[in-house]
Parts: structure tokens; C-alpha cells; sequence
């Protein structure tokens, strides 16, 4: 199995790349910190007998991608699964941040997903069932006041993968979106999810626990998977709930520990 | 002026061994805040303005950050030192609520409680061997009650906080132990401290939850780090060497029936692998 991973060197690409390395799948890592991409790859190549391939890439860059997939065709490397990984938040209001990083969260999280999910659908391993995967959020499933932008980017992610699903449905080809709770990837993350309280440790789930099912999941062929029971319940709120309620619940809650958070 | 590097050395039993020991000692500290390091020197020149010391920045969590901060002590004890290093203090340590990973994808607690430790030793020994010095790891009473997961070292499958702490702990001893069996004949010996219950804030940065919690109650009964301090001292001081390799309140100890030869040679082997050695 060849797999592609974006966003690789962050803490969830990471995991997800082990995962894959412990099941013996051969490894084409991309992510723009060349640095942590190289450390990844010597780290998987000390420790699994599989072949690791890696590239920096700015996805959010057309002439970036077109250098890597390039890369890819002059080496005649075709895939049969794609983890799309690279994804960004910036803390704080719509109007408290500046535009450029605003803009910055689409551009990477659905833009990017789209230029490289195109280029690499196009470079599948003929005759082999393709896995796609999405790494949304639970965030997807409603409008989060003071995480506006990022909330309606993953679910931009969210409705795009159903509905891709249904397109490659007679082609041989599975998508599945990944919408978790939190999840410790970063330094940052762990300080949001502590200044969460009850709420941020309740909702959080293991790392090496979600990229082990999320990779199960994908070869089910299963369409979404939010781990954890509390999560999945809270999702199913965000169905019944009228979506402007939920959007002044969760500004109360937000409002209170984003100020926690960026203290 | 004999070298000693102390790693976390900016805050905990670190910072308190190297208060000790940069009164007779050239103390090179390693922290991973550039802040802390500063007001760790500062703290330790007001009291005495004649110490020796110095502290070079470094996230042992990450390997490349290992290898760069031992190319910069390399350099500056070739300038400063002869190339002598009498003592290297391997303290650095975390606890980990979550399962999370280094930029080689290793889990951090053992990452940085053992695999930044046994690199250091690696890149810095040529200069250990030259003063037939010692090599010193901060271990735990915790190392008692587990077997090394060989077949799952990260505890990938089943991550525990508690078990990775453990481990990594007995870690720090079967490498001591290894140490000893291939260096018997250079001069220099590997110790391990067990510093006690010790108020700290090692169970309270970059963990959350239950951890947090346990950490910060437990602390409460702990003795300051002062105490453990000073087995660190002795065993940096005493002329013959001390013969152990378990000790605490500068006594030996008994340690776990885990820590063999056999143990300690395979620890060598996946370490070496991991470490790109």
C-alpha cells in the first residue's frame, strides 16, 4: 500500500505516519517544515522496514504542488490512499485577527486539500481500491462563535468528502472524514485543552487510539468517524439543537475560555 | 576547574544541583526555556558571584536539538576546558498525560527521560573518558514493579502515563547498568539517584486531567530539591568512586531484579537504532 500523508510533521501527521509504517505501508510524506519532515523520516526508517519518501511542500502554493507532483511522476510513485493532515487555527475573534492569517485558514484547510486531493486522485495505483481521508473536526458539526473561520472550513471539509464519497462510489474509491474532539498534537493544544477544564479533557481523545481507527475505519469503507462517545452525542446535539442556539451556547462557553486560553 | 553539564537544569532538582555544585564547579546547564535559563543564572550569581556558569538552550525532546546543543558544549569545552568533562548529570525528565510524539515520531517521555540522555552521554563520553568522570541519571523509586514493554516500547498499542513514566525510568537504570559493564575499564562510572518524592513541577508541565491533579497533590508531601541535591554531590565528590549504582540520601539501594546484563545490553541495541547511532 503506498500513502500519501500532508501536514505529516505535525503531531497528528506524525502518529498517523507511524500507525501506517507499523502496518507496512509505504510511506510519501509531505509537509512545509522541511526540518521536521526529515526528522519524521529518519525516525519511521530506524525503527520499520518500509520504504519512506519525503518532500516539503507549501500546499496553499500552486507552483509548490505542481513541484511535487512532478516529483512524484518522475518517479513514477501512484497511491492508493491519501491522508489529508495539514490544517491550521489561529486563536482569538474574527475581527481580533488579522486578515491574512484569517484567509490563511482556507486557503490551507480547503483549498490546499482540494489542489493536492485532484493531483493525487488522478496518480492512484490503476486497478486498486483507493482510501481518502479527511481530517475535519468535530468543529464541522456546528457554527462556533470565536472559531468561526475554521469551524466553516472544516465543515466545508465535512460536506465536501460526503459528497465525493457518492462520486467516486463506482470507481472503486472510499473517503472518509475524520472529525475529532481534542486531540494533544501540539504544545497549543494542550494549553487549550487544560484551559477547557472539564469540558477539554472530556472531549479529548488518544492520539494513537484515533489514528489507529481511523486507518480501520477507512478500509471499512465508513463515512465518518468521531471519536468518542461524548463526542459522538455532542455532534448529535448539533443535529436536533436549532444551529443559532447552539451557536450562543457555545459563544458562552468560548468566550470564557479562550480568554483563559490567551492569557 | 572540573566540567560538569547538567541537563534541565533551570528549574527542580536541576537547578538545586547545579547551585551545588557551581561552587567548586564550571557548571554547564542545559534548559529548554531561554527565560528560565536566564533567571536560573541570575538566581545562582546573586547568591554567589563567583559561580561558574553557564546554560546553553536546548528541547532535548527533539534529537536534532540533542545533537546541536553537544556540538556547542563539544566546542566550548575545547576552548574553555581541554576537552574535560568530569561530570554529565542526565535530569532532564517529563511526564506526559497523552500519548505524544517527538519530531521522529518517538513518544516523548521516553524520548526525553531516556533516548536525549543516553544520545548526550553518546556524543559527550570521548570528553567523560578523557577525565574519568561520571555519569549521573535521575531514576525513581518507580523503576521497582515493571518489565520493560520490548515489544512495544512506546506503548503505541496501550498508552499509560504512569507506565511510560515507569518504564523510562527503568530505562535510566539499565542504561547506567550497560554503561558500567562497557566502560569498567576506562575510569568512569554510571550512577543512577533516586531523588525521593520531591516537590517539583514535573507532573504539572504539559499535562492535564487526572495528572495535573495526582501531581499536584502529591507534591505537597514531597522535600524540597535541595535534599536530593546532595546525593548527586557525593557521588560527583567521593574519591574512590562509590561501588553501586542505585543510590539515595547518598546511600545504595536496592533496585529492580529487572535490571540485567541481558536487559541492559538490549536496551543498548534499540536505543543505538533509535538514536541513528
Amino acid at each position: 500500500m503506498n500513502v500519501m500523508i500532508t501536514g505529516a510533521s505535525g503531531g497528528l501527521g506524525r502518529v498517523l505516519a507511524t500507525e501506517c509504517a507499523m502496518r507496512g505501508y509505504n510511506l510519501f510524506l509531505t509537509d512545509i517544515n522541511r526540518a521536521g519532515l526529515l526528522s519524521l523520516k529518519q525516525g519511521l526508517e530506524r525503527q520499520y522496514k518500509v520504504c519512506i519518501a519525503a518532500k516539503a511542500c507549501d500546499l496553499t502554493k500552486s507552483e509548490s504542488v505542481d513541484e511535487l507532483v512532478s516529483f512524484i511522476d518522475l518517479h513514477g510513485i501512484r497511491f492508493d490512499m491519501l491522508i489529508n493532515v495539514a490544517g491550521i487555527d489561529f486563536e482569538g475573534g474574527f475581527l481580533g485577527q488579522e486578515r491574512e492569517k484569517i484567509t490563511k485558514i482556507v486557503a490551507l484547510n480547503n483549498e490546499a486539500a482540494l489542489r493536492i486531493t485532484h493531483d493525487i486522485l488522478l496518480r492512484r495505483r490503476p486497478g486498486r481500491q483507493f482510501v481518502l481521508i479527511f481530517v475535519s473536526s468535530l468543529a464541522s458539526m456546528y457554527p462556533m462563535p470565536l472559531k468561526a473561520t475554521y469551524a466553516a472550513s472544516k465543515r466545508f471539509l465535512l460536506d465536501f468528502a460526503l459528497a465525493l464519497r457518492q462520486e467516486l462510489k463506482n470507481q472503486n474509491a472510499t473517503v472518509l472524514t475524520l472529525c475529532p474532539g481534542g486531540l494533544v498534537t501540539t504544545k497549543e493544544a494542550m494549553r487549550g485543552i487544560s484551559a477547557q477544564g472539564f469540558w477539554g479533557n472530556a472531549t479529548t481523545n488518544s492520539l494513537e487510539i484515533v489514528a489507529r481507527k481511523t486507518i480501520n475505519h477507512a478500509l471499512k469503507g465508513k463515512s465518518i468517524y468521531i471519536p468518542g462517545l461524548l463526542n459522538r452525542t455532542l455532534s448529535l446535539l448539533g443535529k436536533i439543537l436549532p444551529r443559532s442556539l447552539i451557536a450562543a451556547l457555545i459563544y458562552l462557553r468560548w468566550s470564557k475560555a479562550q480568554v483563559k486560553w490567551l492569557r | 576547574m572540573k566540567a560538569v553539564v547538567i541537563t534541565g537544569a533551570s528549574s527542580g532538582i536541576g537547578f538545586e544541583i547545579a547551585r551545588l555544585l557551581s561552587k567548586n564547579y564550571l557548571v554547564i546547564g542545559i534548559g529548554r526555556s531561554k527565560t528560565n535559563c536566564k533567571n536560573a543564572k541570575d538566581a545562582i550569581l546573586n547568591e554567589n558571584p563567583d559561580a561558574k556558569i553557564v546554560y546553553f538552550i536546548a528541547d532535548l525532546i527533539q534529537q536534532n536539538e540533542v545533537n546541536r546543543v553537544a556540538d556547542e558544549i563539544i566546542a566550548y569545552l575545547e576552548s574553555s576546558n581541554n576537552s574535560k568533562l568530569y561530570a554529565l548529570v542526565n535530569n532532564a525528565g517529563c511526564v506526559r498525560s497523552w500519548y505524544t510524539t517527538s519530531e521522529e515520531g518517538y513518544e516523548q517521555q521516553f524520548s526525553l527521560n531516556h533516548l536525549a540522555g543516553f544520545l548526550l552521554t553518546y556524543r559527550l563520553l570521548p570528553l567523560i573518558i578523557k577525565a574519568e568522570g561520571r555519569i549521573i541519571m535521575t531514576g525513581s523509586q518507580s523503576h521497582k514493579g515493571i518489565k520493560m514493554h520490548w515489544d512495544d516500547v512506546m506503548l503505541r498499542k496501550k498508552y499509560n502515563p504512569l507506565t511510560a513514566y515507569k518504564q523510562s525510568k527503568l530505562c535510566n537504570i539499565l542504561f547506567a547498568r550497560g554503561l558500567n559493564d562497557r566502560l569498567g575499564n576506562t575510569g568512569v562510572k554510571a550512577y543512577v539517584v533516586d531523588p525521593g518524592l520531591v516537590k517539583t513541577d514535573i507532573g504539572n508541565k504539559q499535562t492535564g486531567g487526572i495528572v495535573n491533579l495526582i501531581w499536584s497533590i502529591r507534591k505537597k508531601h514531597g522535600v524540597s530539591p535541595k535534599v536530593p541535591a546532595k546525593t548527586y554531590e557525593f557521588l560527583i565528590e567521593k574519591h574512590p568512586a562509590p561501588p553501586g549504582l542505585y543510590y539515595c540520601l547518598c546511600k545504595e539501594k536496592a533496585y529492580s531484579r529487572q535490571v540485567t546484563s541481558e536487559n541492559a545490553d538490549r536496551l543498548f541495541v534499540l536505543s543505538r537504532k533509535l538514536c541513528g547511532i
